[in-house]
């Protein structure tokens, strides 16, 4: 039991962030309020110092959290600074001009940095679940504190619009995967992951999968589309990211993404990639469906992506398609097992996360960084266009954070795709492969409009912007494009970590009847 | 001395963002002489040493990703060291050749994507890991997609979309089709631990471990990639349009160097990875490169614009250089390597001369211009002088090349294999007189076609275009230009005229006999390895021995580390 | 099988439980209609809502502290739920074993999160009735 405890510290100390934030950002003092965005990022500079030396969990990815738990730390800190200023600067600037004072209750302050850092809580703890309960409440807590942010992150009626719909189609989606993990205990009588492996690896070896287990596991990976945006739950995903703040999008682009693959990742590993006629890959049915959605995800966010006007609708769908592309990772599963990086399916979907994350965060800084003139950020192709004249160097950021997004060597994005690349042939998905790298050819289309309209084209002439009053959001979009540069130095290390992470305890059928180490309550009565 | 050829003109592309735009061209031109200095001293250190046994020089090797088997590693044989040598020629001629045409506002970005541009060109020469060669090779496609996006005619964003998509759809399909030998290789291959991305390493082991089942497919999808790039018919559509809408520096370095890619890459990698598949396709590839040879000749003579047609005769005479290839004899590849060099030269100073004539008229129709013989001397002689060159005309650089390709595919011949009878001087190969004559009748309309052009242009009654085509935006105020060539744009032709008589007049001693053992080398490689594939029984055999040895292996190293 | 054989005997307390609150239901609704005193009139017979004028439109706008205030009933009233259980149980924990210490400072350490919740709500304002 202290073990668990031992492997949850970053958690507890991003919730004792929390409680510090929701408490200071309600301080009278308008200089103290605005100190919530350093003690975040204090909380979690903490959270990742507490999270990388943790070298051994249980479970079925025994050593995922360092890995995982690093990049959502890192990834949180590149997005604070794009947060930054989301909310209140309405009320901020009348109580500096003194036309209003300080209102409780009209701030909003401390409620986005809680409801960030419970995102991110739930988000780690998605990464240190080893059991279907844990694995919903930390799902369920990375999502909801999103629905809310969504809402209050602009104060136009499209982020409400955009907040009801993320949350019905939310719950939708939390309803269909608990009834697959409902499924799930039904076949194999426990909540705990690794248990459900050996039961599983039990009746496979006994002579097949329960159907009701199978159909359980198809059941919450649909469902689990929901947090990753891809076919069919992905409808929700260009209205959300266009009716949200920039930053508040970028977030959506990561957090949610995340935990989904996680969550996918380790309901995969739970069947294990043990079946097939060579027994390297998942069961047929759940294959199949994998396979399915991954080459409908990649070809719809693509194809619906060069059709938009809108740079936030376009990167909304580039992130469905970003989605399918992962999954390609997903079906490909952790390969030999030799600890090698290019076989490793596993490892190329946890370092792609890394590097999709840390790019996306740039995208979405360059469009927060733009003002239109009624004070909305920008959001139209339009609106970016002459950018290379007015503010080159976030016109630098979006080429270099488009081409990463794009996959073009030598940028960071390039080696995330190779990996998924090099895995998926290992793999013999020759197929699927193909379908890769005619959408990555797709995605050319519309990155390169993109990449135009900021660093080539002048500006139209009765489009107006003006550079957003937010210094940090700046700072972020060029944090984001030195990373998708910088980043390659450190690289191989990053893949190194990334293949640890995703090492796989593989279950063997005997795991089942182990004594459950339980606390027995009832034996101290006598 | 590789490294410093691709870094320098990053470093001064830099340089070229920091400084004033009116500082920009000296920067540039800096650059690009001085890696030609240090690239002239890098071609001739790299003779002076040549020596058989040590086909590659200058290696240097930096393993940067271990995880994804990627070395930064260089090395160059005589054939890439003349590339990087035409490479590197083109240079500061480019920067010459823009001189006046690009306004001074916009000449930082032109100028450092130039550099960038050359780097990269540089790197795909020099690569010797095949994701260092990747990179390079896509990394191309920025610059020039900047340079006709911005620097370009009326339909240029269409024309930038076009060869960005077209080249970048290709060349992942190659990418996919490399990863898959390097993963055969790395799973398959005895003594090979692991994945690899050494061109060596998967030069000496693909063509045991892939099957003729895989060797076709991988050939495909390089094909895919390659041809694109090249361009083979009936990928070639892409090419007239970039050509037409880039500027004069784009068109030269287009058709000089990035052409070259996709046949270097040919000879790089499609050639010796998957040899029996080429053994066993070379009449289809062939096949594409002829109807190119003939089509886009037609398409020359109905031409009336000069550039398109310019175009055009690209793609018809990249089609020789194909066809030497596939010849696999000695012969068709040293006449296509030969082919990829000669072709810079002429077809480059024939773009040079239509932007500089393009500059002063405004215009590229035939229709409304012509006749410039007597307004224009300077500029027709060169004009002459480099059709010559571009015809095959015996004594200029063209004619040992095209010569060579059609040769090479006329005695190329199968009875090797078969056991049929031969032919009198025929040597082993898969084409054979049929495919020689077919690309014969090309050297006529292409003879047609270019003469035509001179006739037009140079001959006749002076036609000018009625009014000048307006002030074009790009040169206003910009320098007003004498009637015929400037001593700069004088400057910038000279060079390669030089070259064109002198490859002309004594291949033998100059660029043959440079290339010669390498050339050699390769088809006896192609030849030996083209036998026979492994069945797809012996392939999944040598899978499982491999997966086999390194499981042992691990075994070992954890009995090592338990007492 | 008899009744006996099944685990269904431990849950009869849970049966005697529900038919004694029906009964207690049952019989106070009988007894007062037996024995309490009747004195009809027109407000007496309206139906009861809360002390309100049962008149009027239902979608009427009522204070938002109201909804404030149903939040933090939720809060504190959670808080028992989990509060309750780990009362009863942590009676039979060996006060020298190891799980002591440990269970003492978890629940510690949740109810610091309610102390937080509270400083939430008092700086919000919400207990400010004015």
């Amino acid at each position: 039991m202290t073990d668990k405890l031992a492997l949850v510290w970053p958690e507890i100390w991003l919730f004792v962030t929390t409680c510090v934030v929701m408490v200071v950002g309600l301080s009278p003092d308008l200089r103290v309020r605005k100190l919530c965005g350093w003690i975040s990022a204090l909380g979690l500079v903490v959270a990742i110092g507490a999270a990388v030396p943790v070298a051994h969990a249980g479970g079925l990815f025994p050593s995922i959290t360092p890995y995982a738990k690093g990049m959502i730390g890192v990834v949180g800190l590149m997005l604070l600074p794009l947060l930054a200023g989301t909310v209140d600067r309405d009320l901020d600037a009348a109580i500096e001009s003194g036309k209003a004072t300080f209102s409780a209750l009209r701030s909003n302050r401390a409620e986005f940095y809680a409801f960030f850092l419970f995102s991110l809580t739930g988000l780690m703890l998605t990464a240190s679940a080893d059991d279907l309960i844990w694995l919903f409440l930390a799902l369920e807590l990375t999502s909801l504190p999103t629905y809310i942010m969504v809402t209050i992150s602009t104060r136009g009626t499209r982020s409400q619009e955009a907040g009801v719909k993320y949350f019905f189609l939310g719950a939708l989606g939390a309803a269909i995967f608990l009834y697959g993990f409902a499924l799930i205990y039904g076949a194999t009588g426990t909540t705990d992951l690794a248990e459900i492996a050996a039961a599983f690896r039990a009746q496979s070896e006994a002579g097949g999968l329960n159907t009701i287990g199978v159909a359980g596991l198809a059941v919450a990976l649909i469902g689990l589309c929901f947090k990753i945006a891809a076919v069919p739950m992905h409808m929700y995903a260009a209205d959300v990211y266009q009716g949200a703040a920039s930053g508040v999008s970028a977030m959506l682009a990561f957090v949610p993404k995340t935990a989904g693959f996680l969550a996918i990742i380790m309901l995969c590993g739970a069947v294990g990639w043990t079946h097939g006629a060579t027994h390297d890959s998942l069961p047929a049915p759940i294959y199949i469906l994998l396979w399915v959605i991954a080459a409908a995800t990649m070809f719809t966010g693509n194809l619906l992506a060069i059709r938009q006007s809108s740079v936030k609708r376009i990167l909304a769908y580039s992130s469905v398609a970003h989605s399918g592309y992962m999954l390609v990772g997903v079906i490909a599963g952790p390969g030999s097992g030799h600890g090698t990086f290019w076989d490793n399916g596993i490892a190329a979907v946890l370092f792609y996360l890394l590097t999709y994350g840390v790019t996306n965060v740039g995208t979405f800084a360059v469009l927060a960084s733009i003002q239109k003139p009624n004070g909305e950020e920008a959001d139209d192709i339009a609106d970016i266009r002459g950018l290379h004249g007015t503010r080159p160097h976030l016109a630098g950021a979006m080429l270099l954070c488009v081409l990463s997004l794009l996959g073009m060597p030598p940028l960071l994005g390039f080696f995330g795709k190779v990996g998924l690349f090099t895995s998926a042939i290992s793999a013999g998905e020759i197929p699927l492969v193909i379908v890769l790298g005619l959408n990555s050819a797709i995605a050319a289309f519309y990155y390169l409009r993109i990449a135009r309209a900021a660093y080539l084209e002048p500006a139209d002439e009765h489009v107006e912007t003006r550079a957003g009053p937010i210094p940090q959001r700046v700072f972020a979009a060029v944090l984001s494009a030195s990373a998708v540069v910088l980043l390659l130095t450190v690289a191989q290390m990053l893949m190194e970590r990334s293949v640890t992470a995703s090492g796989y305890h593989a279950p063997h059928a005997g795991m089942a009847d182990t004594p459950h180490e339980a606390l027995d309550l009832t034996r101290a009565d006598d | 001395m590789l490294v410093l050829l691709i870094l320098l003109p990053l470093l001064f592309g830099v340089a070229v963002l920091l400084r004033p735009p009116a500082a920009a061209k000296w920067w540039a031109l800096g650059g690009t002489s001085l890696c030609l200095a240090i690239g002239a001293m890098l071609v001739g250190r790299f003779f002076a040493n040549a020596s058989p046994d040590v086909p590659f020089q200058a290696q240097g090797s930096f393993a940067w990703l271990p995880a994804l088997g990627l070395n930064l590693s260089v090395g160059i044989d005589s054939v890439a060291t003349l590339l990087i040598g035409l490479t590197l020629l083109l240079g500061p001629i480019c920067v010459g050749a823009s001189w006046t045409a690009i306004p001074q506002h916009r000449a930082r970005l032109f100028y450092g994507w130039l550099l960038v541009l050359q780097a990269a060109m540089v790197g795909v020469f020099a690569a010797r890991d095949l994701l260092v060669f990747y990179t390079c090779f896509e990394f191309t496609l920025l610059p020039m997609f900047v340079m006709i996006n911005e620097f370009g005619s009326t339909n240029r964003h269409k024309a930038a979309t076009k060869f960005f998509l077209y080249t970048f759809t290709g060349s992942i399909i190659a990418l996919a089709g490399l990863v898959y030998t390097a993963w055969a290789v790395g799973t398959r291959a005895t003594g090979v631990d692991g994945f690899t991305l050494d061109i060596a390493t998967l030069t000496e082991h693909a063509s045991h471990v892939l099957t003729a089942r895989e060797q076709a497919l991988v050939l495909l999808a390089m094909l895919c990639g390659f041809a694109v790039k090249v361009p083979l018919f009936p990928f070639h559509t892409w090419l007239p349009l970039a050509h037409t809408e880039a500027p004069t520096a784009g068109s030269v370095i287009l058709a000089g160097v990035l052409l070259k890619l996709g046949t270097y890459a040919m000879y790089r990698f499609v050639l010796p990875l998957v040899p029996h598949a080429v053994l066993e396709h070379a009449p289809a590839v062939a096949i594409l490169a002829i109807i190119g040879i003939i089509y886009a000749g037609l398409i020359c003579w109905v031409q009336t614009d000069v550039k398109k047609l310019v175009a055009y005769s690209s793609v018809s005479h990249l089609g020789f250089c194909v066809l030497g290839l596939f010849a696999l004899n000695s012969a068709g590849v040293t006449g296509s390597v030969l082919y990829m060099l000669n072709h810079g030269l002429s077809t480059g100073a024939l773009f040079l001369l239509v932007g500089f004539m393009y500059e002063r008229y405004h215009t590229r129709d035939m229709r409304e211009i012509g006749g410039l013989g007597a307004k224009m001397p300077i500029w027709s002689t060169f004009m002459v002088f480099f059709v010559m060159s571009s015809v095959g005309l015996p004594g200029l650089n063209g004619f040992p090349s095209e010569f060579l390709c059609t040769m090479g595919a006329f005695i190329s011949h199968t009875g090797w294999t078969s056991g049929a009878a031969r032919h009198v001087g025929a040597t082993w190969g898969p084409l054979g007189p049929w495919f020689g004559f077919a690309a014969g009748t090309g050297v006529i309309v292409a003879a047609i076609y270019l003469l035509a052009m001179v006739a037009k242009m140079v001959w006749g009654t002076l036609r000018e275009p009625a009014v000048h085509h307006g002030e074009h935006d790009h040169h206003a105020g910009g320098p007003h230009l004498p009637v015929d060539l400037t001593a700069r744009e004088i400057m910038t032709l000279l060079p390669i005229g030089v070259l064109c008589i002198v490859f002309g007049l004594f291949p033998t001693q100059t660029l043959i006999g440079a290339i010669e053992s390498d050339v050699n080398a390769q088809v006896a490689f192609v030849h030996e390895r083209s036998g026979e594939a492994p069945t797809e029984h012996e392939a999944h055999f040598a899978q499982q021995e491999h997966r086999q040895q390194r499981d042992a292996g691990r075994d070992e190293q954890i009995a090592g580390v338990k007492p | 099988m008899t009744l006996a054989d099944t685990d269904l005997h431990s849950y009869l307390p849970i049966l005697i439980l529900f038919f004694a609150a029906a009964g207690f239901a049952v019989a106070n609704i009988v007894l007062t209609f037996l024995i309490g005193p009747r004195r009809d009139g027109a407000r007496k017979s309206v139906s009861y809502e809360s002390g309100m004028n049962p008149v009027g439109t239902a979608r009427k706008r009522f204070n938002v502290r109201f909804y404030l205030i149903a939040m933090v009933f939720l809060v504190f009233d959670v808080e028992v739920v989990f509060l309750y259980p780990w009362a009863t149980t942590f009676g039979n924990l060996d006060p020298q074993s190891s799980h002591a210490g440990l269970w003492l400072f978890r629940i510690l350490f949740f109810l610091l999160t309610t102390v937080v919740a509270y400083l939430y709500g008092y700086r919000k304002g919400v207990f400010r009735f004015d």
